[in-house]
């Protein structure tokens, strides 16, 4: 009994890590573009750190980026 | 069982609906953000669609990482204000006259800090301030007579050497048409060029000197 609770546990800690690995991972790949997004944008790279968190870290980004006023400029509606 | 079915397609159906509402906000995010870049807000939303239809493929995260590094038409550099384009200094070192302006931008830049350029020289430094006092700065290799003159203590600089333009919260840059040359970010900027905005330049460079932009 005790080495079913242990072997479930092992494996679901292995399961965890793996997962955890995985989402940091796909998030390096996200946060690489966004970071320069942001800095082009004019806001700090680290904004796009919240890539880490799962599920709305990528809304918590766009939602800045969509809604808050560029400080390094945007384009005219002209040239929209 | 009829419970547990019921509590799975409770489950089921609050994750559909967390879905339809994030594509939406998504859809909505991706038109304002490309647009704020400067391209039509049909292409945000057309890699939302996208990323929609293969989900989980790669797709969404190549066109991310496509937007991030193209050239975006805001940073095109805008055409010359209108009665500045022709007015090239011809030749010599003209004092420029003082009356000159950025023309204002159809957008306006929220943020009003001001502006420095720091870069290094041979025998040291040069750190300039750039804090919006006055509409337009002259950058020259000369020491600074005037509190709107800018000194980069440097033989390639000109005397003067170019002019910073104020207007709507961003900066204007104009060569005077010296030797040494004025470069935005790599690219020669030409008197014939006028005054162009280097509002989300990085890099400027008087001669042979690298100066960065950054907000003061």
């Amino acid at each position: 009994m005790t080495y079913v609770v242990a072997w479930i546990l092992g494996l679901g800690t292995l399961a965890l890590l793996m997962l955890a690995i995985a989402h940091l991972v796909v998030a390096l790949f996200l946060i690489i573009p966004t970071w320069r997004i942001c800095t082009r944008a004019g806001f700090s790279g680290a904004l796009s750190l919240f890539h880490l968190v799962p599920v709305i870290g990528w809304m918590i980004v766009m939602a800045v980026l969509a809604f808050s006023d560029w400080p390094n400029g945007e384009a005219s509606p002209a040239r929209r | 069982m009829g419970l547990d079915l019921a509590a799975l397609m409770g489950i089921l159906g609050l994750t559909g609906a967390f879905a339809i509402v994030g594509a939406v906000l998504a859809a909505w995010m991706a038109w304002r953000i490309v647009e704020k870049a400067g391209l039509p807000g049909w292409t945000g939303l057309g890699a939302v669609l996208l990323t929609l239809a293969v989900v989980s493929s790669i797709v969404p995260l190549v066109l991310l990482w496509v937007f991030a590094f193209m050239r975006w038409p805001r940073d095109e550099p805008a055409g010359a204000a209108p009665g500045y384009g022709g007015a090239a200094p011809a030749g010599g070192p003209a004092r420029p006259a003082p009356t000159r302006a950025l023309a204002p931008p159809a957008a306006a830049l929220a943020d009003r800090r001001g502006w420095k350029l720091v870069g290094g020289l041979p025998g040291g430094s040069v750190a300039l301030a750039i804090d919006g006092s006055a509409t337009a700065y002259v950058l020259t290799g000369a020491p600074a007579a005037e509190p709107t003159e800018l000194s980069v203590p440097d033989p390639s600089v000109g005397r003067p050497h170019a002019r910073l333009l104020i207007a709507a919260g961003r900066l204007g840059l104009e060569d005077l048409g010296t030797a040494g040359g004025t470069f935005i970010d790599g690219a020669r900027l030409s008197p014939e060029h006028g005054p162009r905005d280097i509002s989300a330049a990085r890099a400027i460079r008087l001669g042979t000197v690298e100066l960065t932009l950054s907000r003061a």
